[in-house]
Order: C-alpha cells, then sequence, then structure tokens
C-alpha cells in the first residue's frame, strides 16, 4: 500500500515535468535541437547536485556550503588542467577537494554536536573569504584549453551531451543503491528515528559522516561537470548554487526534516525547477525574479510536504464535533 | 559526595567565567591592533567601532531572542536591503522622508510577520522558511531596484545617524544602548525572556502549562523584522545610498555576534549582554583589519573561522556539562 502512494507521488511529479516540456515545447522554441541540448546541458549537474542535498537531507542535516565546495572543485579542475592534466587526472583531484571540504562540515558537525546549518554558514563564509584572499585573481581562471574543455562538449548522436549520459548513471546508481542497500536503509533510519536507528544497531555519527562523504564526492562530479561545459572558471559564481539543489529535492518530496523521500523525485524536481526557470526566460521575465520565485517555491512545496492535511482535517472535525474542548 | 560539589561549583563559576573570558578576548584584541596600529587608541577611532557595529548591533538583540528559542533568523541581511530599498525608492519617487521612513518599517514588520506566521503557524522549520524569505527579500528588492542606485537623501535625514554626542560619541551607539537596555530587561526580568528560554528547552512542556507559545514566537520574528528596518535607516543615513549589495553578509555577522556571546543555537541559554560583548568584538575586528589594511574578504574568512570555533568550543562546555550525570553516550 505504502509502495503505491509513493509511487504515485513519483509518477504525477513525471507527468507535471512531461506536461511543462509539451507547453514549452507548443508555446517556445523549446523543441529545438538547441533548445533541448542546452536542457540536458544546464541540468545535468543540477541532477547531481540535487541528489547530493537529498541524500544529506535524508539525514536531517543540510548544507548551504555547497555552492562554494562547487567552486573549489572547480578551481581545483582548472587549475590542474591549465598544468596540462588530462581528464582522468584532473576529475579524480577535483573529486577528492570535494570530499575533504564537505567531510571537514560532516566531521565537526558529528564530533562537536553542532547542527550543520550553522557550521555550513559559517564554511559557506570561510570559503568566500578564502577565494578572495588566497587565490590569485579570485580563483578566476580563463582560455582553459580543449584537455578540459572536450569532455564538456563532446555528445552522442549529436543531441545527447556526455555529461548527461554521466549524471543519468550517477542518478540510477544511488536511486539503486538508496532503494535496495542497507546503507541507504541506514540513511533513512537516522533521519527519520534517531533513538530508533540506535537501537536497531545503527551508528548514526558514522552514518552522517559517510553521507557528507558522499556528497562532497556528488558535488565533486557536479562541479566538474559544470566547468567543463566552459573555458573559464569563476569560483564566485557558483556561490547561491545550493539553493537551487535544495529547492530541486524539496520539490521532488524529499522532507526537510529528514527521512523520508525519493531520489527519483529529486531528479524529477531538478527538471521542474530548471524548466520552470527557462519557462520565465522564455516570458521575458529578468533573470533576478527567479530569485523570488525560488524562495516561493521552497516554501510552498515544504509546506505540502510537512502539512499532515489528513491530520488537519481530522483535527477540524473534532473541533467542530466538541467546539468546548477547544 | 565531595566530587559532584566541587564539580557543581566550577560549573557555577563557569557562567562568569564565559561571559569575563569574552571582556578579556575584547580588551586583547584592542590592545592588539592598539599596539599594531597606535592611532586605534585615538578617541575618535576607538568610537567609531561604535559606529560601524550600529546596525549589527541592533539586529543582533533580536537575533538573540530568536536564538533562545532554538530557532534562527536567515533573512535579516536580505530583510534590511530590502528596508533600505523601499526607503530608496519611495523617497526617489516623491521626496518625502516621513512618508518613506514610515513605508520602510512597515516593510521590516511586514517581511518579520511573514516569518513569524510561517514559522508558527506552520511545521516549517525556522531554518527552512528564512532561508526560503531570504531568497524572496532579494528577488523582491532587485525587482523593485533594478540596477538601480538610490542616493541624495537629505541631511536632516542623514542627522539620525551622522551626529556626535561631545563631537566625539556616535549617535549610533546611543542607539545600541538603549536597545540594549530595553531587550536586556525584557529578557532577563520579563515573562517574555522566561517563556522564550522554555521555548528552547522543551516547547511541549510550555504549551501544556498554558502557555502561547505561537503568539511569542510570531512576536519575536516580528520584532526581528522591525529592528531590521530600524538598522537599515541607520546603515542608509551613513551609506546615503540604497543598493542591491548591501546587507549581503550581515547574516553571518550577526548570527556570530551572537552565538560568540554565548547563545546556544540549540536554543534554551542565553545572555543579551553575551551578545553586547559579542558585538563590540566584531566592531573591533573589523576596524582593526580596516587599520592594519587587511581587506573586507578576510574580515569575513576571519569571522567564519571565528563562528566556527565559538560553536565548537561552546558545544564541548556544554558536553562536559551534560556528561557529570549521563550514562550512554547517544540516548538523550
Amino acid at each position: 500500500m505504502k509502495l503505491k502512494i509513493t509511487f504515485k507521488r513519483e509518477f504525477i511529479l513525471g507527468l507535471i515535468v512531461l506536461a511543462f516540456m509539451l507547453f514549452l515545447a507548443l508555446t517556445t522554441q523549446f523543441a529545438t535541437r538547441n533548445g533541448l541540448f542546452s536542457m540536458m546541458l544546464d541540468v545535468s549537474p543540477t541532477i547531481i547536485g540535487a541528489i547530493a542535498l537529498s541524500l544529506v537531507i535524508f539525514t536531517g542535516n543540510i548544507d548551504i556550503s555547497a555552492g562554494t565546495i562547487l567552486g573549489f572543485v572547480s578551481y581545483t579542475a582548472g587549475e590542474l588542467a591549465i598544468l596540462g592534466a588530462p581528464i582522468w587526472l584532473f576529475a579524480p583531484a577535483a573529486f577528492l577537494v570535494g570530499v575533504l571540504l564537505s567531510g571537514l562540515n560532516g566531521y565537526i558537525s558529528v564530533k562537536f554536536k553542532v547542527p550543520s546549518i550553522v557550521v555550513t554558514l559559517a564554511m559557506n563564509m570561510v570559503h568566500l573569504g578564502f577565494y578572495a584572499t588566497f587565490l590569485h585573481n579570485s580563483g578566476w581562471l580563463e582560455n582553459l584549453g580543449d584537455n578540459f574543455t572536450w569532455f564538456g562538449r563532446g555528445q552522442v548522436f549529436g543531441i545527447i551531451p556526455f555529461i548527461f549520459i554521466v549524471s543519468i548513471a550517477v542518478a540510477a546508481l544511488f536511486i539503486f543503491i538508496m532503494k535496495f542497500s542497507k546503507f541507504g536503509k541506514s540513511v533513512y533510519a537516522v533521519g527519520g528515528n534517531r533513538l530508533a536507528a540506535i537501537y536497531a544497531g545503527i551508528n548514526p555519527d558514522i552514518t552522517v559522516i559517510k553521507v557528507f562523504l558522499i556528497e562532497g564526492l556528488l558535488l565533486g562530479v557536479a562541479g566538474t561537470l559544470k566547468a567543463v561545459t566552459r573555458s573559464d572558471v569563476l569560483p564566485s559564481s557558483f556561490q547561491g548554487r545550493e539553493m537551487t539543489y535544495i529547492a530541486a529535492a524539496i520539490v521532488g518530496g524529499v522532507n526537510i526534516m529528514g527521512g523520508s523521500g525519493k531520489l527519483l523525485g529529486a531528479v524529477f524536481g531538478a527538471l521542474l525547477v530548471y524548466l520552470l526557470s527557462t519557462a520565465m526566460i522564455y516570458m521575458g521575465f529578468q533573470d533576478y525574479f527567479q530569485y523570488a520565485l525560488q524562495g516561493i517555491i521552497i516554501l510552498v512545496a515544504v509546506f505540502i510536504t510537512i502539512t499532515d492535511f489528513s491530520a488537519w482535517r481530522k483535527k477540524r472535525a473534532a473541533v467542530i464535533a466538541e467546539p468546548e474542548r477547544n | 559526595m565531595e566530587q559532584p560539589t566541587s564539580k557543581r561549583q566550577r560549573r557555577g563559576g563557569f557562567r562568569i567565567t564565559y561571559q569575563l573570558a569574552l571582556f578579556v578576548l575584547l580588551v586583547f584584541l584592542v590592545l592588539l591592533f592598539g599596539i599594531l596600529q597606535p592611532v586605534f587608541f585615538a578617541p575618535d577611532v576607538l568610537f567609531n567601532v561604535t559606529t560601524i557595529i550600529g546596525e549589527i548591533g541592533i539586529m543582533a538583540l533580536a537575533m538573540t531572542f530568536i536564538i533562545t528559542t532554538g530557532g534562527i533568523d536567515l533573512s535579516v541581511g536580505y530583510n534590511l536591503q530590502l528596508c533600505a530599498i523601499v526607503f530608496g525608492s519611495v523617497y526617489a519617487s516623491n521626496h518625502n522622508v516621513p512618508l518613506a521612513i514610515i513605508l520602510s518599517v512597515a516593510c521590516g514588520i511586514l517581511c518579520g510577520f511573514l516569518n513569524g506566521m510561517i514559522i508558527s503557524r506552520t511545521k516549517i522549520p525556522p531554518l527552512v522558511t528564512t532561508l526560503a524569505t531570504m531568497s524572496l527579500f532579494r528577488g523582491i528588492s532587485m525587482i523593485i531596484a533594478g540596477t538601480n542606485t538610490y542616493s541624495g537623501f537629505p541631511d536632516s535625514f542623514k542627522k539620525i545617524s551622522t551626529t556626535y554626542i561631545f563631537d566625539v560619541i556616535p549617535i549610533q551607539f546611543l542607539y545600541f544602548i538603549a536597545f540594549f537596555a530595553i531587550f536586556n530587561l525584557f529578557y532577563s526580568r520579563g515573562r517574555l525572556g522566561r517563556n522564550l528560554k522554555g521555548i528552547g528547552f522543551n516547547e511541549n512542556a510550555l504549551i501544556f502549562s498554558g502557555i502561547n507559545t505561537k503568539r511569542n514566537l510570531l512576536f519575536i520574528y516580528t520584532l526581528s523584522g522591525l529592528m531590521c528596518a530600524i538598522a537599515a535607516l541607520i546603515y542608509l543615513g551613513r551609506l546615503s545610498a540604497a543598493t542591491t549589495s548591501m546587507g549581503n553578509d550581515l547574516n553571518l555577522q550577526v548570527v556570530t555576534a551572537v552565538v560568540l556571546g554565548g547563545t546556544s543555537i540549540m536554543g534554551g541559554i542565553g545572555s543579551v549582554s553575551g551578545t553586547f560583548i559579542g558585538v563590540l568584538i566584531i566592531g573591533v575586528l573589523r576596524k582593526g583589519f580596516t587599520l592594519i589594511n587587511f581587506s573586507g574578504n578576510i574580515f569575513n574568512f576571519t569571522l567564519g573561522v571565528i563562528l566556527i570555533v565559538a560553536l565548537v568550543v561552546f558545544a564541548w562546555l556544554e558536553e562536559r556539562k551534560k556528561n557529570s550525570g549521563k550514562t550512554s553516550k547517544y540516548v538523550a
């Protein structure tokens, strides 16, 4: 029964995404080769980022520094590429930077029992200050060579970018892991009911640190994929990306309190958030309308996922039946 | 029986020690910057510290209330920005200062009220609510202002934050002291402060003892919005231009000041006088960094590090306090 309901939610979300695409295809230039290609190019890092943030949110934590970690990741990739490193060398190095930075967040949060929101908020500032202070030109790199951009520009059948294939593969892998592995169950358990998880023999601290490490790896992948589509890198331009990822995860039905949600939903959420902002651009709104829209989307989506409407109705019925009780 | 008593005595002494340590840190920083750059000791430079903390301080007082309940308001920086933009745009359209002030304050209160309504009436956590409204306020202020910069405010308006008492004490310091006195009174003497600490410890217990916690929460978030508007006006009087880049990094400074002052981010424990010293420390750091020619980026970097260190130290002290009577590591 429960399986049926969760299936239904993702199914409906998928239908909404399809309907939205159809609407855009009929009313705008969306259904051309360029429209679809740029969609796949832009949405690939968002899909991976949304999965990364979803994993963290499943455990009841959050990461506000994801955007600035992406900056470090892309800077590392770009700097190594300038030194002549091929992709199989600079990509793992960039992943490692993501893992280390995110692992530090997780370690401080778990070890000292400080809420991850505050740790990552402070880290966000530390990272931004670091770019501006210690990196040459605030970490701005330009004129990156073909050894950097060939993967981002590569495509299959002249329409599907390599990076879209990578992101779909990563998404499929993590959907599989979260659904069938013991680790996936323990992540949900820690976020859902920490005490119950402890009694079930799960070490919540280790699980949370593992999730932060995996999040770092995924952010590494997302940052590298985003960076290789362009021939220049500006670390501070990634600031605020985490809001898009959080919005995508929440729109996809991930419960911000932790413990429930589906990665497939997060993937659809990423598509929907991208389509909404594209639609606004097609309709001629300035891009700063997106900040306002993003805030409203998050609030509405959280409200719908958190509020137990059936309990509401019951409560109202009870109040009507026995007005003197309250 | 000997040991617990001595432990309790040490714990009893700890509160004073933390505030004292904070004060010692403040004195140390003043001396450090004074030695590095002797001009720091000049009265007008030293009092200039209190000019730059005017807006942070006023917002931090309301933030102390919020963090005491276990909540957080991440939208303060952009709320301030929105209030400033509203003031600027209203003034630009009809050159009416009182109307601009009224609308700006109304905007701040409305933003705070929105936060308060969402947080107290739905189950959305304060963190997510204010993260989303942060994005919302930023978007609205950008929609109103576009790429405009509003400036050219009359001198009569600028006076609200460029007046000096005895030619040396900036008026911001007076505002800060006045608000501090009021907030401290409500926090440590009144029913409101007791309720806020109660919400931070155990909200359900308060609800069951018949206290309307929703109303308290709504009140403090609205209060925070009002304080943002007041801070925006004081900030505008000093900067004399409203742009969409002002207030961007104030969120972290305000939270840092409160956490540094010994208010637990988990709620339940806090002190307004600690926030007072925390704000002063931030002001001294910022002025000192400017004097020894460090950029604002290093200041932000240092602030982030300080916030993390303060959180870790405070969490460690709390943990030590708790461990005195606990058996299991996990079971709360």
